[in-house]
């Protein structure tokens, strides 16, 4: 029962990588030590309220005065601090970015924009949006750092959380200890649609990595019969949309493998049968106040042959 | 004047209300009573709560299950910024103050505060700021950037609209008001307790608002001067928190935490000095620890400022900085440790009583203990990284700020009741609400710390369905509305028993502290006569102490002077030093405030000129307030005293608008230290600083005009302590030539400014150094007026012999521009020139 209410694809609880799980250790070790100190400190305090009032002189109250306050003030909020400094440090540098003894971690460069995620890897130039793929057992390096406002890079059940600051590099240390799919949120409130900043997260077995990172090398074919939605999509979409081989805007999310993510809208819409189109009607609806302008001028048939195409992009 | 002890105290009563009673109808503006402006305040503090709390209702509604279309993101967005902002600053500080500003005169044995127009000026402030700040949301125009008002995001690229504004300048023009009631509280515990309460028998609800005013005075101006640079970055483009411009946003963070953190204290103290007045009286025993108490609540002060920096530690703090400031915040476990077990043993050595005031200090311990500790779990950084705004952390702030200020204040104004109506609250329907905001409080928010820990970050509007957090979320919004009906029992409660409570005798509680020696409701001079004070508990070591103060057997009871008096004390022992004589009521607080409210809402329009007429006019009006002082025939002509009895304050060298001054000047000096501190700040740590290879300050011309400041300084020390001396010889023309010296160095000091080629558009670092200048000169054109005003004041005979003490207070201001000055001149000038820039 317990257990089952700690589960979640975001519950910090529910850890899937070391940063994640000595965060989880020291959240139970300090319920159950806090939670006891809480416990003592009101039953005490109603134990003093009910019990039968006993005479002290003031010598004898001054005296338990000043055993009780050294006892309760100064030793036992000295001992808990120095017990957690002692497991809450050392948990701490664990989870730092520092130099490892065998092979360099991934890195991977996330870059928050009002409101979705830049994902890049820097090693294969590999680039997509609102989604972050990683292998697993191997520690990744998240470079954070934002395009316009304050975000926060959070992926709880691998981690803890770093802001993403504009002007500023930082470097978050991941690993994902199982294969796996985890939802990550920015944290840092972002403006009008924070709400709907989500990255879908998946770690991947190392081979299937490699596969995923070599297909997204390529560039989706264009199918005949969408040739004319990608000449409509060009010139206008194309303006902030990247599509490989397509187009080469950097305002908005690249779309060269949005067929393959498994949701748009950075977590707003899951990818049902139908969702592509649905979102490029109503995106302002679902999302209002994102950067997207409405499509009202483009005809129906255009529009629906645009998300027809984009759903073909799955390398 | 001996025959007055012969009156019948009835007609005793009658002369004091001539003089102290309070106008009604449309004159009961002018009223500048502590009593009625603490009510005032509280009242107030009412309204803003039942409004914060309202938008707490809707934000929960919104939250109660995923993907609710009732309220869109808009809207929400103003919602909890609004409901974060007036719970702080409308509600807890002004609430505490407030009730501070009613009591501590009552508990220190005084008629009033020390500077009763400063409190009416702080009342109106913070009627008008608030009203400015909660219009926003009825013209859908409310800020909605969070209340801590991050930027970029409050920018005026990323919030183009009027929204931002009005958080900034409605916030700023109600600190004014607390900045005035910390001021205001911490001279008045120093200069005028009653004869003989020395500060180790001061009430401990003193020594906590002492801790608290003085905590005001140091915590709010860093804020004040981040909405300064804010505003300045939003309307005039100038660069202080953008990197590409040399800025950085994180310089906003520090500032904003610098108050903010000592502000959770200044919220609390005061509350765990209401536990501390309370628990003693119903356990009816003396505090056990009185000294650990005191020492706990000065080192809470201390601590509070070294914490800052833990509500920033996902920003990417260095390593060194994160363990320091993790250990500090763990630290405050200790001085509150200290006081709980202190609380604890008193209750256990006591003979506790168990009323309504009772439950709410069982309530206070449960929730406050238990975010106490949630606090410390956030203070570990490893784990502050996953929690860190996430709903856990609203969940924490929540049993710290409800458990740790609402509860103890219920408990205090259950407890202080009969002081404002004389009557005594039930007993019935106070249980009832107390058990329904217990239960309905940990519902909401117990249950909240679940839903964080699962991964729900704070501040979003909506959630979608299958992450686990539908079912928490549904019961934080049941409880919410649960503890909604404890709050309006309890306020149903309060209404009632103005009706229907018991009448209440004297003393009902059998308490210790002299606010109890008072009729109860108290007349507005509270005590006809002043008794002296022997130990930490009066009213248990003479219960007959009220009606001997009454019958006028004690110090100051006569009247026929006209003056309103209270004693001036020595701030340690309490022994009387002087008589410190108030200001009657008077409509220039209102009128200050009113001009004030006119600069805020003409700078919110842009309407730039009429705010630079207004904020003249204010100017005027405060110089017409400092005019009608001292030996000024609406304040205190005739200065004759009973044989027996000290001099005036105004005949001395140490009345408290000495003290006034300098505490100003405190808060004055951290407003400029932050501007300091924003300058070595960027220079250090900015990522796009870019200094110029030569500085723009011609360095000689600057030079000279401190040199010239400083010999006024001299000049005008000299004078006054030739005037303590006794020789006020010349003193008019040597005050004249004063001004003219300083106008000309302010002259020269705009002469530099308009000199010197700035871009503050285009570099943090000539914006810094423009509103520097900006602020010396400010100050630097202010000091002459004032030694005008000094040598006009000698020339009507208000200032010399007879009255000597205004020029000491002015020279206090002109230390501080010349102390300014130069720490400016080593940081613009010297500071670049010896790293080599």
């Amino acid at each position: 029962m317990l257990l089952a209410g700690c589960q979640g694809p975001q519950s910090a609880l529910d850890p899937a990588g070391p940063a994640a799980q000595a965060a989880a250790w020291l959240w139970w070790g300090m319920f159950a030590w806090f939670g006891l100190v809480l416990l003592l400190v009101v039953f005490l305090w109603l134990l003093a309220l009910r019990r039968a009032p006993r005479h002290y002189t003031p010598e004898q109250a001054r005296r338990l005065g000043r055993r009780w306050i050294i006892a309760g003030g100064v030793l036992l909020p000295g001992f808990s601090i120095l017990v957690l400094l002692a497991f809450g440090i050392p948990l701490g540098l664990r989870m730092l970015p520092l130099p490892l003894d065998g092979p360099p971690p991934l890195r991977i460069e996330v870059t928050g924009h009002q409101w979705w995620w830049a994902v890049r890897y820097p090693e294969t130039g590999v680039v997509t949006a609102n989604q972050l793929i990683l292998p697993v057992g191997r520690p990744v390096d998240v470079e954070v750092a934002s395009a316009d406002v304050i975000h926060a890079f959070w992926v709880p059940r691998l981690g803890g959380k770093l802001d993403m600051l504009p002007g500023r590099r930082a470097t978050l240390r991941l690993q994902a200890d199982r294969a796996g799919r985890y939802r990550g949120q920015c944290a840092e409130f972002c403006g009008a649609q924070h709400a709907h900043m989500a990255l879908a997260v998946e770690a991947l077995e190392t081979p299937a990595f490699e596969a995923w990172q070599a297909a997204r090398r390529t560039a989706s074919p264009i199918a005949p019969e969408h040739a004319a939605a990608v000449e409509a999509f060009r010139p206008y979409c194309g303006e902030c949309h990247r599509v490989a081989g397509v187009s080469d805007g950097r305002r908005a999310p690249d779309l060269s493998d949005v067929g393959a993510r498994p949701s748009l809208g950075a977590g707003t819409l899951a990818r049902e049968e139908g969702a592509m189109r649905r979102w490029l009607r109503e995106h302002q609806r679902l999302k209002p106040h994102n950067g997207m302008p409405r499509h009202d001028h483009l005809p129906e048939a255009s529009l629906d042959a645009i998300a027809a195409w984009l759903e073909t992009l799955a390398p | 004047m001996s025959e007055t002890r012969a009156q019948s105290p009835e007609r005793l009563h009658q002369d004091f209300h001539a003089v102290w009673g309070n106008p009604t109808g449309w004159r009961a503006l002018s009223i500048v009573n502590h009593t009625s402006i603490g009510l005032r305040f509280m009242l107030t503090g009412t309204v803003f709560f039942l409004i914060g709390g309202l938008l707490a209702m809707l934000i929960r509604a919104q939250l109660a299950r995923p993907e609710l279309p009732l309220i869109d993101h808009q809207t929400y967005n103003q919602l909890f910024t609004l409901h974060g902002s007036v719970m702080m600053f409308l509600f807890a500080v002004p609430m505490v103050e407030g009730l501070a500003v009613y009591l501590i005169p009552k508990m220190l044995g005084a008629r009033d505060l020390v500077f009763p127009r400063l409190s009416a000026f702080g009342y109106w402030c913070y009627l008008f700021g608030g009203t400015i700040l909660v219009s926003s949301l009825a013209l859908g125009l409310a800020p909605n950037g969070g209340w801590f008002m991050y930027t970029p995001l409050s920018s005026a690229a990323h919030s183009p609209g009027v929204n931002a504004d009005f958080w900034l300048i409605g916030i700023t023009f109600v600190e004014i008001s607390s900045v005035a009631g910390g001021v205001e509280l911490a001279v008045s515990i120093l200069r005028s307790r009653a004869p003989g309460m020395s500060l180790d028998r001061m009430p401990l609800f003193a020594w906590y608002m002492l801790v608290t005013s003085l905590m005001i005075v140091f915590g709010f101006p860093p804020l004040i001067l981040g909405s300064i640079l804010l505003e300045l970055e939003r309307a005039a483009g100038f660069a202080f928190f953008d990197v590409a411009r040399g800025g950085d946003p994180l310089l906003w963070q520090h500032l904003f935490w610098l108050f903010g953190h000592p502000e959770v204290y200044i919220i609390f103290l005061p509350a765990a000095g209401i536990v501390s007045t309370l628990l003693p009286v119903f356990a009816r025993r003396p505090l056990v620890g009185y000294r650990w108490l005191v020492l706990a609540v000065i080192g809470t002060g201390f601590l509070s400022f070294g914490l800052w920096v833990h509500h920033m530690f996902t920003v990417g703090i260095p390593l060194l900085g994160q363990a320091f400031f993790s250990a500090a915040s763990m630290l405050v476990a200790v001085p509150t440790g200290i006081q709980v077990f202190a609380w604890l043993a008193t209750l256990w050595t006591g003979r506790p009583l168990f009323n309504v005031p009772m439950l709410w200090l069982v309530g206070f311990l449960v929730i406050f203990v238990a975010g106490g500790l949630t606090g410390v779990m956030l203070a570990l950084v490893p784990f502050d990284w996953q929690v860190h705004d996430s709903h856990f952390v609203v969940a924490h702030m929540h049993y710290v700020l409800v458990g740790g200020m609402l509860f103890p204040l219920i408990a205090g104004l259950y407890y202080w009741l009969p002081h404002f109506s004389g009557r005594l609250p039930s007993e019935r329907l106070g249980r009832w609400g107390f058990w329904l905001t217990f239960v309905g409080f940990n519902a909401t928010f117990l249950v909240m710390h679940w839903t964080g820990l699962l991964g729900m970050p704070r501040r979003v509007y909506t959630y979608p369905a299958g992450l686990g957090w539908a079912l928490p979320n549904l019961i934080s919004s049941v409880g919410s509305f649960v503890m909604a009906m404890g709050v309006a029992m309890v306020l149903l409660d309060i209404g009632l028993h103005f009706r229907f409570g018991r009448r209440a005798g004297d003393n009902p509680w059998q308490a210790d502290t002299l606010e109890w020696a008072t009729a109860l409701p108290p007349a507005a001079y509270n005590f006809v006569s002043l008794p002296a004070c022997t130990s930490r508990h009066p009213l248990w070591e003479n219960p007959a102490l009220g009606q001997s103060i009454a019958e006028g057997r004690h110090g100051l009871p006569t009247i026929d002077h006209g003056r309103r008096e209270t004693w001036g004390s020595d701030p340690l022992s309490g022994q009387v030093r002087e008589i410190i004589h108030l200001p009657g009521n008077s409509w220039l607080p209102l009128y200050a405030a009113l001009v004030l409210t006119v600069v805020c809402l003409s700078l919110l329009n842009g309407a730039y000129a009429l705010a630079g007429v207004a904020a003249l006019a204010t100017l005027g009006i405060l110089l017409r307030w400092s005019w009608v002082n001292g030996a000024h025939p609406l304040a205190a002509p005739d200065a004759r005293t009973r044989p027996g009895d000290p001099p005036l304050h105004s005949r001395t060298f140490d009345g408290p608008g000495l003290w006034g001054m300098g505490t100003t000047l405190l808060a004055n000096g951290v407003l400029f230290f932050s501007l300091i501190f924003a300058w070595f700040y960027l220079w250090t740590v900015a990522p796009n600083w870019q200094p110029p290879a030569r500085s723009p300050l011609p360095g000689l011309a600057l030079l000279l005009d401190g040199l010239l400041l400083g010999a006024i300084v001299l000049g005008f020390r000299w004078l006054v302590r030739r005037l303590r001396r006794g020789n006020h010889r010349r003193l008019e023309g040597a005050l004249w030539m004063l001004a003219a010296l300083g106008l000309l160095q302010a002259a020269g000091l705009s002469w530099v400014l308009a000199a010197t080629p700035l871009a503050p558009t285009a570099s943090a670092h000539d914006a810094l150094i423009a509103v520097t200048l900006g602020y010396l000169l400010l100050h630097c054109a202010l000091a002459p007026l004032f030694t005008a005003l000094q040598a006009w004041r000698v020339r009507l005979g208000l200032v010399g012999e007879r009255a000597p003490y205004e020029p000491a207070v002015v020279l206090q201001w002109w230390d501080y521009c010349l102390l300014t000055f130069w720490a400016s001149y080593f940081a613009l000038v010297l500071f670049p020139r010896g790293i080599g820039a």
